[in-house]
């Protein structure tokens, strides 16, 4: 039973709705100013909060309450005050039948919460009796987040109730307890060594909302603090991954259709509702409509907000994040994530330094290029091995293997073990990064399935050339892109399976480099248009880059970068820099313009300009301060 | 419900062979399945799955919660009543034969993949993790990590079993070995290495010296001498993973296991040699499960997303049954409570 979960399933109803406009998903693309006015920037979020409510309200069909009037519906009908008995209609219907596990519990809070002063006692009734039901925690940090969280509110909700009402035979009070600690516990993972589940493309729902029910509902002032000061931190993460809104490698987990069209992922929906700068994805990502219902009782601080939009300056950030929890055949728990992110006003590059992070959904590094309006195009390039390993799921998941890969394509994963994939990531892969320069090295073992290489190369490239210096170079908006594959490929039509549900592949334009070589690399180098006279000039630099490479007896780039670094990587070894060899031992929790922590601080320092808000969970304190000029 | 129904089982036991009965322990037969169709962690449940117990008529019995992810169940000896589940949410507990259940673990157990309770000291339960072992001395009331013994990294511990012929000896199939502990967790120590995880373990009925174990990569080792050492099974195969195995209660010579790929093979002599069984079974043979009826001397054979399969001639021919899209967990063949 693995991880994988229905958030397809849900995005798939949301989106299915017959509803009404949804302006911000089918209109222009939002404008980019900044806006500075506080007052300003609360009402443009109302106004995205009460268009996603319009619209959830909107979809509800009068003759076909059954298919139309979800436990999102009811949220989004008792956010409003409106229609109180055909939510404690729906109510009563929806507990008759409860799910089984996070997924069903956290909406369920929200629509306890958002009615316990509006549904009737049946109502209300019938979701305390569900909570007698069977309920699985699940098996990862998504899960626990989503579990721990409602348990712990629902707890607070019924502060006294006995053991024996109860799914688990827990009292109140022990689940309380029990959840209260696993949430500490978690935050001090996460404010300690870094976040398990980084710069997920969807799964940023599944903590930002649990957070969110937390930061408005914990009677615990202490745990309701907490849920604050974790979305402040879930948030900045966001605001530093992504370009005008787009999040961008390397992400933890992720699909395809995140990879490939780096926009159409939940996170654009909290970029779009929080910051403004993008538009939503359809449906609201289904999860959404859960964080509008309940997102008018926050407000993204001012500092996040502008690290998210404000793209005047090319900045660098080095953040630690850690693996998910690994069971076997591994001599560390965690493998720590040195996360590298470096972006400007036309693209993002960004990496950690390969290796399994996630065993299916991990996306190593790209660069991310800026479009005005990120629908549909596919501004991403990078490479992978498409490794499809059991022993390697069995590191991550408590079951047998032979079962496991071919369990996971029919749990929203139909790519996992095909040669074509463009998601996951591999053992066989390291990756360093400098600025806009990325040397990717494989290092396959043979027998390995899949002994191969995959470049993505998207349809929304121009000028693609194969130069006869080796390097292949293209244009991405106003990017220039240099690819240089360090062994013979072979081009192969990319073919997209369209969400984890999908029966069968398409192609949708774009290709696939396919080096199928065990020793072999790949170097990356992106800059912006607007450095160079024109395209020619840039191949033309591009060509004067002192390059040497080998492949054997291990895969080595030594070069120097566009922006005059000399870099020398080797397969298995650390790095260097100018001669200076990388210490990741040394790397901070967070180091960069906008985001710095120490390892083990459980302090985030948050800055922009004048603006610094400081997370202190060591105080549970939140600390704004601005700096005279 | 449990009382009721264990007499509809025992007139059913009556009605068999009286021979058997005579010449054979009494023992009650369950299983854990997990019947999927389709289910991922939120969906809404739409099967059963969880713990069954065989009626006398053949048909089985659910107990308890709906659990998909159960993986094993452990009973008191002195009372059936009393059982323990390892699942994904960890232990499982009813008092009361199934009618209400406590998730007895805190966060920090998750995902019990076996369970084991001593028959000599009923009130201690062991509970292999993925991250070790846990053993609980007041019947799952409250959890203790003993691993001491066991290595920091290489505990995932996929079976756990406690020999019934001493108090606190106890055999734990991990990541990296066999371990064995001789008093009650306190310490442990390898008694077999592999370079790969054990998969199942399990002690004759017949001579609690007699234990046979098999593993992903490594074959079938079989012990004699109380697990303390191990001899590798020849004609078993190592290039399969091999899931589990299982004496029969009613006869010491017969010992059947089940693997991917490698089908059901099945032993009639204690082991020395093994046979094919798996003509008749439908390919792929990905044979999750084996298990034997100590009432009749069936064998089931589960097989990854098929149903459950039972042979009347030891595997030589096979017969569909029920448990469709299933994957059978455990099989427990336990001596019937006194009371």
């Amino acid at each position: 039973m693995k991880s994988v979960t229905f958030l397809t399933v849900l995005f798939s109803l949301a989106t299915a709705l017959t509803a009404g406009a949804q302006p911000s998903f089918s209109g222009p693309p939002p404008s980019r100013t900044v806006v500075h006015d506080a007052s300003v920037r609360r009402a443009q979020y109302l106004q995205r909060i009460n268009e996603a409510l319009d619209w959830r309200i909107a979809a509800i069909d009068r003759q076909n309450v059954a298919g139309t009037v979800d436990l999102a519906a009811v949220s989004a009908l008792l956010a409003r005050h409106q229609d109180i008995e055909l939510c404690n209609q729906r109510v009563i219907e929806l507990m008759k039948t409860p799910g089984s596990g996070p997924f069903w519990m956290f909406p369920t809070v929200c629509v306890s919460f958002l009615g316990r002063d509006q549904l009737s006692a049946e109502a209300k009734a019938a979701i305390r009796t569900a909570w007698k039901s069977f309920q699985i925690r699940g098996d990862t940090e998504n899960h626990w987040a989503m579990y721990y969280t409602s348990v712990y509110l629902m707890s607070e909700l019924y502060p006294n109730d006995p053991a024996e009402s109860w799914f688990n035979g827990k009292s109140s009070a022990e689940n309380r307890a029990e959840a209260r600690a696993y949430l500490i516990s978690w935050m001090d993972l996460a404010t300690t060594v870094g976040q398990g589940e980084y710069n997920p493309s969807h799964y940023i729902g599944e903590y930002a909302i649990p957070m969110m029910l937390m930061a408005r509902w914990a009677q615990d002032p202490a745990m309701r603090q907490r849920g604050h000061m974790m979305l402040d931190w879930i948030f900045a993460g966001l605001a530093e991954s992504t370009l005008n809104g787009v999040l961008h490698g390397p992400n933890s987990r992720t699909d395809e259709g995140s990879v490939v069209e780096r926009w159409n992922a939940l996170a654009s929906v909290f970029s779009w509702v929080l910051f403004g700068n993008t538009p939503p994805i359809a449906g609201y990502g289904g999860w959404g409509n859960y964080f509008m219902a309940i997102a008018d009782s926050y407000e993204v601080p001012a500092v996040i907000y502008l690290i998210a939009t404000d793209r005047s300056a090319p900045f660098l950030q080095r953040d630690l994040a850690r693996s998910r929890r690994r069971w076997r055949y591994s001599a560390e728990l965690f493998m720590p994530v040195y996360k590298t992110n470096y972006t400007t006003k036309h693209y993002a590059v960004g990496s950690y330094q390969g290796g399994i992070s996630d065993p299916i959904q991990t996306h190593v590094w790209d660069v991310t290029w800026d479009v005005t309006d990120p629908r549909g195009i596919h501004n991403t390039m990078f490479s992978l091995h498409p490794l499809a390993s059991n022993h390697v799921l069995q590191m991550y998941f408590s079951e047998l293997p032979d079962t496991m890969a071919q369990d996971i394509t029919k749990q929203g994963k139909p790519s996992y073990t095909l040669a074509g994939k463009i998601v996951g990531c591999s053992p066989y892969e390291q990756v360093f990064q400098d600025l806009d320069t990325v040397v990717a090295l494989y290092d396959i073992a043979p027998g390995v399935e899949f002994p191969q290489v995959n470049g993505f190369f998207s349809k929304d490239l121009i000028n693609v050339t194969e130069d006869q210096s080796g390097w292949i170079f293209a244009e991405g908006g106003d990017t220039y892109l240099a690819y240089r594959p360090l062994a013979p490929y072979h081009w192969e039509a990319y073919r997209h399976f369209d969400g984890g549900w999908a029966a069968k592949q398409e192609e949708i334009g774009g290709r696939l480099l396919v080096s199928p070589h065990l020793k072999n690399g790949t170097i990356v180098q992106a800059a912006s248009a607007f450095d160079f006279k024109d395209f020619e000039d840039f191949k033309n630099a591009i060509r004067r880059l002192p390059v040497e490479f080998s492949l054997k007896p291990k895969p080595a780039v030594k070069m120097m970068t566009l922006r005059g670094h000399d870099i020398v990587v080797t397969y298995g070894e650390a790095p260097t820099r100018d001669g200076e060899k990388i210490d990741y031992a040394k790397w901070k929790l967070f180091e960069g313009p906008y985001l710095n922590a120490e390892k083990n601080s459980k302090r985030l320092v948050i800055t922009h300009g004048a603006l610094q808000r400081v997370l202190d969970f060591n105080t549970l304190t939140i600390a704004d301060t601005v700096t005279q000029p | 419900m449990k009382t009721k129904h264990k007499l509809r089982w025992l007139a059913g036991w009556a009605l068999l062979t009286s021979a058997a009965l005579a010449a054979a322990p009494a023992y009650d037969f369950y299983l854990c399945a997990s019947v999927n169709k389709g289910y991922v962690t939120g969906s809404k449940i739409t099967t059963v799955s969880g713990l069954f117990q065989r009626e006398a008529d053949g048909t089985w019995h659910h107990i308890g919660y709906n659990d998909m992810s159960i993986a094993a169940a452990a009973f008191d000896p002195r009372d059936h009543n009393v059982i323990y589940t390892a699942a994904l949410n960890g232990c499982w507990r009813t008092l009361d034969g199934g009618k209400t259940w406590r998730q007895t673990n805190d966060w920090t157990i998750t995902e019990g993949r076996d369970i084991a309770v001593d028959p000599h000291a009923p009130d201690h339960v062991y509970l292999a993790l993925p991250d070790g072992v846990a053993v609980s001395q007041d019947r799952a009331e409250t959890w203790t990590r003993r691993e001491n013994g066991l290595p920091e990294r290489g505990k995932y511990t996929q079976t756990i079993r406690v020999d019934r012929s001493q108090a606190g000896r106890v055999l734990a199939g991990c990541e990296t070995g066999i371990y064995l502990t001789e008093n009650g967790a306190e310490s442990w120590r390898r008694v077999l290495p592999t370079t790969d995880t054990v998969d199942d373990i399990q002690q004759s009925y017949h001579d609690p010296k007699t234990w046979i174990a098999v593993t992903q990569s490594a074959g079938a080792w079989m012990s004699h001498d109380g697990g303390a050492t191990w001899a590798k099974l020849d004609g078993v195969p190592s290039e399969h993973t091999l899931y589990n195995v299982t004496f029969d209660p009613r006869n010491p010579q017969r010992i059947a296991l089940g693997g991917w790929d490698a089908g059901v093979l099945t032993s009639e002599d204690g082991g020395k040699t093994w046979a094919n069984r798996t003509a008749g079974l439908p390919a792929p043979h990905h044979v999750w499960r084996v298990g034997i009826d100590p009432d009749n001397g069936l064998l089931y054979a589960s097989l990854t997303k098929q149903t459950l399969f039972t042979s009347a001639d030891f595997g030589r021919t096979w017969k569909a049954g029920p448990f469709e899209d299933s994957a059978i967990n455990n099989f427990i063949s336990l001596p019937r409570a006194e009371k």
